[in-house]
């Protein structure tokens, strides 16, 4: 691989790694929606952010969404024409700086959304970083904390399970949907779920976001810098495909979803003893 | 003097030999065999017996009897075993609630504390997650292979997951204070 390309892949993959990031943190706020707080850790301005952070995320994959699609279109072209290896040839050149130019239209949307995308973050990750310190650190005894990750019924296992930090396979717009639904219908699949859990795995995803997102922005210019280069020669990398492809799975899921892992077998009906020596 | 020679040597003799003569030793073996409510009749007979000290041996024999015919009805068989410890003044009640809980209970004894979090838990996460892995492997033994209790085993791995999570946010948001 030449340093180029080395230097294509990386903004990327931080770019990826910054969405999958942010996506959880959608679900995990429609669950808290859902919940309602017991414990002071979503104030509505937590909420008013999260919501304004899903905005961004969703207009950036509309833009993205049709530069996709052009995408796909030129590259169907370029198979079809017979260009892969054609060098030289004047009308697989053109192909190839039109596919260039809409590679850099699709760096130029992610430039122009990430930053309100990290205004929302570090603002949302403030408010919970202050949440968390006060009412879970200050305010909590590692014994608190654990009778309020068990809730009432300290016996039962778990339905809901807590959101799974950087978890893939739904396209941004469906998560946002669903977060939606949540909020309109006020309860439901997440309402078992601790509220601290999801704070704690919000604040997590965020500060490891609003990172990645400043260290995106500084690699897709460099990016885009590269590209306006290769358009002097029409040059498609396989990096650049690469690129593309992985934003797809980003827009459209991730549809090699793992079979769901079976459950342990139901346990015996049983009545259940309460000692005396139980804390 | 020569016949109070003779009546004294032997008497004499008679108590250097019983003088130093020592205590027998207890019977500590522990308990084997497959049946709980026969170990744990032998376990108390020997406890009360000057066995005291090797209390800890006999409460993991008796787990691991109890391994070999896992019963949800343990959980009670051993609640009443510590409580008979207690009353026969074995343990204080303080450490018959520690070794309940620590192998029958889904809360975890290495998370207590009196302090706050920010103060107390966060400059020695690792160690109390370390502690709390080592108690969830005693839960597996008590909950999971002696009751039979599966549901509240694994609600105790959950809940240790959730505290590692809660605890690295909340570490980190007391730490940028």
């Amino acid at each position: 691989m030449t340093k180029q390309s080395s230097f294509r892949r990386r903004p990327v993959s931080l770019l990826f790694a910054s969405l999958f990031l942010l996506a959880p943190v959608m679900v995990s706020a429609a669950t808290t929606a859902a919940t309602g707080p017991t414990i002071r850790l979503f104030p509505t301005t937590v909420l008013e952010d999260i919501r304004h952070t899903g905005q961004v995320a969703e207009e950036m994959e509309s833009g993205l969404n049709s530069i996709i699609a052009k995408l796909d279109q030129q590259q169907q072209l370029f198979v079809e024409a017979k260009c892969d290896g054609a060098e030289g040839d004047p009308g697989c050149d053109q192909i190839a700086r039109q596919l260039g130019a809409t590679y850099l239209e699709m760096l130029n949307v992610m430039s122009e959304g990430l930053p309100d995308m990290e205004r929302a973050v570090m603002s949302t990750r403030n408010s919970l970083e202050k949440r968390l310190r006060t009412e879970v650190g200050k305010k909590m005894t590692p014994w608190d904390l654990q009778e309020n990750l068990l809730g009432k019924t300290p016996a039962a296992a778990a339905k809901a399970q807590p959101a799974m930090r950087g978890r893939s396979g739904l396209r941004l717009s469906e998560r946002f949907r669903q977060y939606y639904s949540l909020v309109a219908s006020g309860g439901g699949a997440g309402a078992e779920q601790s509220l601290t859990v999801v704070a704690a795995d919000i604040y997590l995803d965020m500060d490891e976001a609003a990172v990645l997102i400043a260290r995106t922005q500084e690699e897709i210019s460099r990016a885009t810098l590269l590209e306006q280069l290769n358009q002097s020669f029409g040059v498609i990398t396989p990096e650049m495909q690469e690129v593309v492809a992985g934003v797809k799975s980003i827009l459209f899921g991730d549809f090699e979803a793992a079979a769901p892992i079976a459950g342990p077998p139901p346990g015996d009906v049983q009545q259940a003893y309460s000692s005396p020596l139980e804390m | 003097m020569k016949l109070l020679k003779i009546a004294i040597l032997p008497a004499a003799l008679l108590l250097l030999a019983t003088g130093c003569a020592t205590t027998p030793q207890p019977d500590c073996s522990l308990p084997d065999g497959k049946n709980l409510r026969v170990a744990i009749e032998v376990s108390k007979a020997q406890l009360t017996n000057g066995c005291e000290a090797l209390y800890d041996a006999y409460f993991d024999r008796l787990l691991t009897v109890a391994e070999g015919d896992p019963k949800p009805r343990h959980k009670q068989t051993f609640s009443e075993f510590l409580e008979w410890s207690t009353d026969s003044g074995l343990l204080s009640q303080r450490q018959a609630q520690a070794y309940y809980n620590r192998y029958f209970n889904v809360k975890f004894m290495s998370l207590a504390g009196d302090y706050n979090n920010c103060s107390y838990t966060c400059p020695r996460q690792a160690e109390v997650l370390t502690r709390m892995e080592e108690e969830l492997s005693d839960k597996e033994q008590g909950l999971l292979r002696v009751a039979l209790d599966r549901d509240s085993y694994y609600r105790a791995d959950q809940l240790l997951k959730e505290t590692e999570l809660v605890l690295a946010a909340t570490c980190t948001a007391c730490a940028a204070n």
